[in-house]
């Protein structure tokens, strides 16, 4: 299923990769959108697991992938309101959101295990990336001391969503076709 | 006479105060022994931050009260595995107080969050 989840993973694979060379690091207005974007993504596949998933441990995690990820959202929100930073799109914002798109559009054409799988694997792709372009890239980027501290303490969520989902990869991997 | 009984008023106004001093004090004292041999209930915060429970292994005396405040930025529950305490949902910035009850080693976890594991000690 690596098609499902190549675009998204690139895309952050840019952000995460020497492809921000030292002048053209994002910044802070253009690290809003793709921390906004980036989220946003992960609440949407979550939605489509939580309403296709037929297995509870899945819906549990896809609702745990909204509930968190909103969380995430309304204090980045929050945040560029107040520091009156207006989030600005760019290539890898928009990227992300294209492989969003194509990863649901993909997930929609499978079922049952398959679609579970396919899930929970992109998931863990998603996250592993997140979490290189916060370390590589967000993180280190940051100008603004209260963004780069909001990109610091998301930083946790994202590894234990990464944990999470390997636990459920690998009990869905005994789980018989 | 006027001036006698003004200063036998005056007397028995000291007195008052004196019983009244006194009668603070003992209380004062009975409530720092009661403290000292009855051990007060104390209160022990646990902090839920960046995904951990901080301290994550806390020993207390059974009464006391463990309040968890939740700093993260979405919600978390303190559920014992044995199911002999569960917060239920802790949203952001909110608190959940659990007076400790029966003296045991209590695991708990966050119900949300399986990677968040913990220890409650009732002595």
């Amino acid at each position: 299923m690596k098609f499902v989840y190549t675009a998204t993973v690139a895309a952050l694979a840019v952000a995460a990769a020497s492809a921000w060379p030292q002048s053209a690091a994002p910044t802070d207005p253009q690290i809003a959108a793709i921390v906004v974007t980036a989220n946003q993504v992960d609440i949407d596949a979550g939605k489509l697991a939580k309403s296709k998933s037929a297995a509870t441990d899945v819906k549990e995690f896809a609702q745990r992938m909204i509930t968190d990820h909103s969380g995430v959202n309304k204090s980045a929100t929050e945040l560029v309101h107040k520091l009156h930073v207006k989030p600005e799109s760019n290539a890898t914002s928009q990227s992300l959101q294209q492989g969003g798109e194509q990863n649901i559009a993909a997930l929609k054409k499978l079922t049952d295990g398959a679609f579970d799988r396919a899930y929970i694997d992109h998931e863990i792709a998603y996250h592993q990336s997140v979490i290189e372009a916060l370390d590589k890239t967000l993180i280190p980027s940051a100008q603004n001391a209260e963004l780069k501290a909001l990109l610091v303490k998301v930083r946790p969520a994202f590894v234990a969503h990464l944990e999470h989902a390997k636990q459920l990869q690998a009990s869905l991997g005994k789980t018989p076709e | 006479m006027i001036r006698y009984s003004r200063i036998g008023r005056c007397q028995r106004m000291g007195w008052v105060y004196a019983r009244v001093l006194v009668g603070l004090l003992l209380t004062s004292g009975v409530v720092s022994v009661m403290a000292d041999t009855n051990a007060a209930p104390k209160t022990h915060v646990v902090t839920i931050e960046n995904m951990r429970f901080s301290p994550d292994a806390l020993t207390v005396q059974r009464g006391d009260r463990v309040v968890w405040i939740n700093k993260d930025l979405f919600a978390h529950t303190a559920t014992a595995v044995s199911k002999a305490f569960d917060s239920h949902n802790i949203e952001p910035n909110a608190s959940w107080t659990y007076v400790a009850g029966k003296p045991g080693e209590y695991d708990y976890v966050c119900a949300l969050h399986p990677t968040m594991k913990a220890r409650l000690t009732v002595l």
